[in-house]
């Protein structure tokens, strides 16, 4: 092991691989310039520990969401533009619902239904909140899920599985007029005005080294939720009958029809799972930024597709790596650049990684 | 789709009649008659006839194209039917689906893509018994005694192992129902020549414990020195219909199918 080996060595790498060279090296320099401000002050150890917390929490959404993306993507073969907007359905389906228990005989029914639409009633004078309201968050919650497992539900029958057979490109359109059908059906109901949904959520001040990184609540309540979530679908996949029928079928669709597993029965359940986690990842979402809008699922799509594409479409391991890493690098890039580029900088950091590893970081289309 | 059968026989047709096909009917598990099958619009097979008599071992051979394949996929419900009849422990089950024919006691080995790369080899084991209620142990023991390999690697993913061990694999998947009849769609494909003798030696266990075999082989002269009978197949036809031994000493198919 001389010098002059570990140099051909290094040399041979440089040569096939340059691309990972340049992503090493504008790391490195990133990395250096961040020590750099750290140390002479020109950032500060706190910020940087709030930018990181805000990218993990924007993760968990991303990866959350990605999920159901993800396994309609190995099972079906196709990729859902419809997803964004079951996010956004099951956004306002959970929210009504929260309006109606935090204010019920406070303000008008319909006011609430319509999760005050035109500022007809606000969810901060409402007092919603974890801490505050947790029977209403939590039937939300709930809420979010059934309503969008049963809106998946609808949409497949009526049209997805007519052309179920049909190929990628055929289904990939037709989701997109069912995302353009949903997001405006939701802006008639709902209007489209941006409303506050929260009241200021408890936290709690961690002190790094300089300053305190706050957590709040709604944070807290994300982490918690999705964290079992993501536990739930990795327990179901590895453990039951369905989540290994659900690998076999994402892994060869023909092998597994021969084997007796029911497939259509298999798609319902990819159906009801993805769309409960995709309805509470809405609710979450919503949760944490505390704003609700008709265009936030279509919006967040974008960032579902990179973080997805990025972990190796079709993996819900991948999904979930993904999705942090698109949050950390939207969160945290503004240390570098400006805000307003933070979300090009995600997609940027999309494109590198699979310019330099094509296949995704988890590879293939396996659910597993 | 016309059901069209006035296509030109090929010249030796004309003294190889359907007629020296003797009737089994009376010990049949297996009875295909005057099968017309394909994908599509595309017809493949024509007036195809088989049996397969309880735990007896049959294989078809013949040239690429013949549509060898196709009678086995045809059995198992994968073709578009067209005409004629399969009967299975004297249930007429032709057209049915897969999923269905898999309740009745017929195992499926397909000749690629046989096994869940991305699945261990226990996972695709417990996928052949999907569905029951649940994995049999018994029937679980009996493939790992089979193929001993398969429990020493039991948490490797099946994608990562050689080719030989996933047609085992593949084997081993189907026998977990205890199928009375198994399809094997050219078990010997792609496998390294030291490797082919082994797999027909394992082939001649299965169906030494009871199970009918149904094999598809390229590998014509040893599949037929193995088996009980076999059919050659041309041009989606029955040709020779003949104890395996006999097919091989047969000067006319010696010549045509068997390379001299």
């Amino acid at each position: 092991m001389g010098i002059a080996e570990t140099y051909t060595r290094g040399r041979q790498f440089a040569i096939t691989r340059p691309g990972s060279v340049l992503v090493a090296l504008v790391g490195a320099v990133l990395l250096f310039d961040l020590v750099a401000g750290l140390a002479t002050g020109r950032h500060s150890f706190s910020g940087i520990g709030s930018l990181v917390w805000d990218g993990l929490m924007r993760g968990l959404v991303v990866g959350l969401a990605g999920i159901g993306l993800s396994m309609t993507y190995s099972i079906l073969n196709f990729a859902n533009f419809a997803h964004g907007d079951y996010i956004t359905a099951g956004a306002f389906s959970g929210w009504a619902t929260t309006y109606l228990v935090a204010g019920f005989g406070r303000a008008d029914v319909g006011a609430l239904l319509l999760v005050g639409a035109g500022g007809s009633v606000f969810g901060g004078t409402l007092g919603i909140g974890v801490t505050t309201t947790p029977v209403a968050v939590v039937a939300g919650i709930l809420v979010a899920g059934i309503a969008t497992v049963a809106l998946a539900l609808l949409v497949d029958r009526t049209t997805f599985r007519p052309i179920r057979d049909a190929d990628g490109i055929t289904l990939l359109i037709t989701s997109v007029g069912v995302a353009f059908a949903l997001r405006y059906l939701m802006q008639f109901v709902f209007g489209s005005d941006v409303r506050g949904t929260t009241s200021q959520p408890p936290a709690m001040a961690l002190y790094l080294v300089d300053g305190a990184v706050r957590i709040n609540a709604h944070d807290v309540a994300l982490v918690v939720v999705a964290g079992a979530l993501m536990l739930g679908v990795h327990l179901l996949l590895q453990l039951t009958k369905l989540g290994k029928a659900m690998r076999a079928m994402a892994d060869n669709e023909d092998l597994a029809q021969i084997t007796g597993i029911p497939t259509e029965r298999v798609v319902r359940a990819v159906w009801v799972i993805g769309g409960g986690l995709t309805g509470v990842a809405g609710y979450m979402f919503i949760l944490w930024k505390g704003t609700l809008g008709f265009n936030d699922g279509w919006l967040l799509l974008l960032l579902i597709f990179a973080a997805v594409i990025l972990g190796g479409i079709g993996s819900i391991y991948g999904a979930i790596v993904g999705g942090l890493a698109i949050g950390l690098t939207a969160s945290v890039s503004i240390v570098w650049i400006p805000s307003a580029f933070a979300r090009a900088a995600a997609f940027l950091v999309m494109i590198v990684l699979l310019l330099v590893k094509p296949e995704g970081l988890f590879s293939g289309r396996s659910t597993a | 789709m016309s059901t069209d059968t006035e296509r030109d026989p090929p010249a030796y047709d004309a003294d190889v009649s359907k007629e020296t096909i003797p009737d089994r009917e009376d010990q049949a598990l297996l009875e295909v008659r005057d099968l017309d099958a394909g994908y599509g619009d595309l017809q493949i097979l024509t007036d195809v006839d088989l049996d397969v008599a309880d735990g007896e071992y049959v294989t078809i051979v013949g040239p690429n194209g013949a549509g060898k394949s196709t009678v086995m996929k045809s059995v198992f419900g994968l073709t578009s039917h067209m005409g004629g009849t399969v009967i299975f422990e004297g249930e007429d089950i032709t057209g049915r689906r897969p999923e269905e024919i898999i309740h009745e006691g017929i195992g499926y080995v397909p000749q690629n893509d046989n096994v869940f790369a991305s699945l261990t080899v226990r996972e695709n084991l417990e996928m052949g018994a999907y569905i029951l209620d649940s994995v049999p142990q018994d029937a679980l023991d009996a493939v790992f005694e089979r193929f001993p390999i398969l429990e020493e690697r039991q948490s490797q993913k099946a994608g990562t192992m050689s080719g030989g061990q996933q047609q085992m694999l593949a084997m081993g998947r189907a026998l977990m129902l205890d199928p009375s009849l198994l399809l094997l769609d050219e078990p010997s494909a792609g496998l390294a020549p030291d490797l082919v003798d082994d797999m027909f030696d394992r082939i001649d266990a299965i169906n030494d414990d009871g199970t009918a075999v149904l094999m598809v082989e390229q590998n014509a002269k040893e599949a037929l020195r193995r088996c009980d009978r076999g059919y050659v197949l041309a041009n989606g036809r029955n040709r020779y219909m003949d104890d395996g031994d006999a097919l091989l000493t047969d000067e006319q198919v010696r010549r045509d199918f068997l390379g001299g």
